[in-house]
């Protein structure tokens, strides 16, 4: 220990974090610079565990649903829809095609909206402030769409397990075509501005250029993944709800830089457009739930939906009762987390906000547990913890 | 008598206070005009003294490990090199109040003063946001510096004086801003790199370094390197519009145009990307320099051809 | 983007000056809790799958169908479960309620139920809240 101290006196570290402008939730991350160049990252989270994995167990599988969905703020949906369909799979119910078309729908509409937003905090982030003021503009289209559709702008509550709560009027379908043209038009303008603006290039062009080699050994997933030419999307590679009948055409780039990254995520947004207008014209009649049992069958399985930051991931065990047995959430950034440490070395300390929010980090989602280890190395126990603050009592 | 005089010049008008409410008043029109250019609603007009006033109540925090003198004494000098520089300016269409033969020079190298300070205050303090914050801005102040006295000094050259109400007097028969178009666009991007404007913001990139320099700075202290900063913008753009857009005779003409200049910074403002501090220098010694120095060239030729 | 920003500069600025300018909430937005005593059975499926425990039903009279039920707007997700989980349609969502911060705690512990039955309630001092598990 002492040693590492004495090597951290010799480099010159940058903190950045928990607290931080260019972070807009707590991460903790330390960049080693030589003059202006970064020479070395670590990086560490937990700083919002929430233990929301171990809150579940003691709620019954309705309120979990609710609990669950508050994971994340801004993909709340991907998380509820997650969950729904692993218990219906458990359950062994039939969700009738109206409900999955509609959560298509809405996990699109969030998708555009969480991908507007990703485009203001990066273009802020590389102090482009009107790019980031124009496109949260334009979100408040979509923002209003889905509370006028759900009846909330954020945390939709769209799910229920068996089905969806709200039903697509004609009304609603035309604003909402609507204000998803508006936003193609919006999109490609942006789409001509982060690719021809010379000196937002200079920014993005070139910087944290991750190698279709390096994204693959990393694991990493999303957009992130897309940008470096891995095609991996759980739309196309097992499609859920209703993506087998609206089927997904991949976006990729070769690049792997923060511009390819920024010309994914916007042309994923037409393909959200053009999925929206398909399942508006398409919508199959149908109910819009089916019953579910208050106890879901003793079982375990994994559900899989893809998130607009990439793969999220549910283990979901039950052991018959009211209650799930054990809920196990993987969030994409977690999978992301490690580009941001391997793309970091050799760059200028003024692109890492750039480089960390190329991921579109969600760093409270991801914070599940931690482990945490003492000076020996070994790993530190509740019942220790509970032995530790019993002998400092005694001390007093 | 006299004394009287000159405490006035000194403490109102035009050396104090008036120059540092002007300055709140045109700190303002940026930022709303910056706010109306994204489409956004903007502060009210009070918001510069609301926050001055706020930062003045507040306490002042001297951190450990600075040197406690330097810290509470860099503000006021930075502050009093601005203020005095403005006497030597035609503020608000008046005559000088001071004046002598190449006070130009003493002028601008007191409106540096203000960015030095920021930067040996940054130094000074013993955090590491203010450390890369200081290191960047006198990166910055050496790279925009040399290219903003040229293109200061272009005007001067033709004019074949060095003192500030010489060289006004000659603008104000010549359409300088026609003869030296590149000396204009120089001195303005310069003016945007004195006052920390994007896209030359990076010392004080506050997604990377926070505040920058002044990351330790609170209460007092930050309050009167805010309004140094207002003071160089209307040092700034005074100058600015003396020397390239046909001089500064009435009120009128210097209220239209040193607005018609802030419009053009606003602008600016808007439409760039911060740019990285390897980016900046680039920037400078790349083209500026040698444009503004192409410019001198041209200029003296154009001279030699009139005599 | 210049075309943008000229643009802007010209129109009206987007930002809504909220207290003042009000939008129209939309008809589905999920605001403050309405119950009508007229229907309820007394099933308690409402509080049951309550995720935030907002929701108590108090049996006045069982024979009767008498009940009053305490609604904690404060605890309340606003996740329209209960709106879901009731068959006898007695609870709605007001669209139009949505401003509903306080600065005491009182308003958010809210009545319903016919008068007759909430008086004994009323009459004496609410019981101490209960601490959430």
């Amino acid at each position: 220990m002492s040693e590492a101290v004495v090597q951290d006196k010799k480099r010159f570290v940058v903190p950045i974090g928990p607290q931080h402008p260019a972070l807009k939730e707590p991460g903790h991350f330390e960049f080693t610079v030589d003059g202006e160049i970064v020479t070395g990252a670590t990086v560490r989270l937990g700083y919002a565990h929430r233990g929301i994995e171990k809150a579940v167990e003691s709620r019954n599988w309705t309120q979990s649903l609710y609990l669950l969905e508050r994971i994340c703020g801004i993909c709340s949906h991907v998380h509820a829809m997650t969950y729904c369909l692993g218990v219906e799979k458990l359950a062994g119910a039939e969700v009738p095609p109206r409900a999955q078309a509609i959560r298509v729908l809405v996990a699109e509409l969030e998708r555009v909206h969480s991908h507007l937003l990703w485009l203001g905090v990066a273009a802020h982030e590389a102090g482009f402030d009107t790019l980031f003021m124009y496109s949260w503009r334009d979100r408040e289209t979509v923002m209003d769409l889905l509370e006028s559709f759900t009846g909330n702008r954020v945390n939709y509550s769209a799910n229920i397990l068996g089905g969806v709560k709200c039903d697509v009027t004609p009304d609603l379908a035309s604003a909402i075509l609507k204000g998803v043209d508006f936003l193609e038009e919006r999109s490609r303008h942006y789409l001509n501005v982060v690719t021809t603006d010379e000196v937002f290039l200079q920014r993005t062009r070139g910087v944290g250029t991750m190698s279709k080699e390096v994204a693959e050994r990393l694991g990493v997933v999303g957009p992130t993944a897309r940008a470096s030419g891995v095609a991996r999307d759980i739309r196309i590679e097992a499609p859920y709800a209703a993506y087998a009948d609206f089927p997904v055409q991949i976006v990729l780039a070769e690049a792997g830089d923060l511009e390819a990254r920024f010309v994914v995520r916007i042309k994923e947004l037409f393909e959200s457009y053009r999925l929206i207008h398909e399942v508006i014209d398409k919508l199959p009649p149908g109910e819009l739930q089916t019953r579910m049992p208050r106890k879901i069958k003793a079982g375990e399985t994994i559900s899989r939906v893809e998130a607009p930051r990439g793969e999220a991931f549910y283990f979901i065990k039950s052991n018959g009762s009211d209650n799930p047995e054990r809920i196990k959430v993987r969030t994409p950034t977690l999978c992301n987390m490690g580009s941001v440490v391997a793309t970091a070395v050799g760059h200028q300390l003024a692109d890492m906000p750039m480089i960390l929010a190329g991921i579109d980090p969600c760093f409270s989602c991801n914070d599940r547990t931690v482990a945490v280890r003492d000076a020996a190395g070994a790993l530190v126990t509740w019942e220790s913890l509970r032995q530790r603050r019993l002998a400092h009592q005694e001390n007093k | 008598m006299d004394v009287l005089k000159t405490l006035f010049i000194l403490l109102i008008f035009p050396g104090g206070l008036f120059v540092l409410a002007n300055g709140m008043v045109y700190e303002w029109a940026d930022r709303k005009l910056v706010a109306r250019l994204q489409n956004r609603v903007g502060p009210r007009w009070f918001q510069p003294l609301a926050d001055l006033l706020k930062l003045l109540a507040k306490e002042e925090v001297v951190p450990e490990s600075v040197n406690a003198r330097l810290f509470v004494w860099l503000p006021i000098v930075a502050l009093a090199g601005v203020l005095t520089g403005a006497l030597y300016l035609p503020i608000a269409g008046l005559q000088p109040s001071y004046s002598f033969s190449g006070d130009l020079i003493v002028a601008v190298y007191l409106f540096s003063m203000l960015t030095l300070c920021t930067g040996i205050a940054g130094a000074n303090t013993n955090n590491r946001f203010s450390l890369v914050g200081a290191t960047r801005t006198l990166t910055q102040l050496f790279s925009y510096e040399a290219p903003f006295l040229l293109a200061m000094l272009g005007p001067a050259v033709a004019a074949g004086s060095w003192k500030i109400s010489d060289i006004m007097a000659y603008s104000s028969t010549h359409p300088v801003i026609l003869l030296q178009p590149v000396g204009f666009v120089i001195a303005l991007i310069g003016l945007m790199g004195k006052l920390e404007m994007r896209p030359f913001d990076a010392p004080e990139a506050e997604t990377e370094i926070v505040a920058g320099a002044l990351t330790e700075y609170s209460g007092r202290g930050l309050a009167l390197f805010y309004l140094g900063r207002y003071a160089e913008l209307i040092a700034g753009l005074t100058l600015m519009s003396a020397f390239y857009l046909g001089g500064i005779h009435n009120q009128l003409d210097y209220i239209v145009k040193t607005l018609v200049l802030l419009l053009a910074l606003a602008g600016v403002q808007t439409l760039m990307t911060r740019l990285r501090i390897d980016q900046i220098v680039g920037l400078w010694w790349r083209y500026g320099t040698l444009l503004v120095l192409l410019q001198w060239l041209v200029t003296l030729l154009l001279k030699g051809m009139v005599l | 983007m210049l075309v943008d920003t000229l643009r802007s500069f010209f129109q009206k600025p987007v930002t809504r000056l909220y207290p003042f300018e009000r939008n129209a909430s939309p008809e589905r937005l999920r605001g403050k809790l309405h119950w009508n005593p007229d229907n309820c059975t007394g099933c308690c499926l409402c509080a049951k799958d309550c995720p935030s425990d907002a929701i108590e039903v108090i049996t006045i009279d069982k024979k009767a169908k008498k009940f009053v039920m305490r609604y904690h707007a404060d605890r309340c997700t606003y996740c329209a479960q209960c709106v879901q989980n009731c068959r006898f349609s007695c609870i709605s969502m007001a669209s139009g309620e949505w401003e509903l911060a306080s600065t005491s705690t009182e308003p958010f512990t809210v009545y319903y139920g016919n008068e007759a039955d909430l008086e004994p309630l009323l009459g004496k001092a609410p019981p101490p809240a209960v601490d959430m598990p």
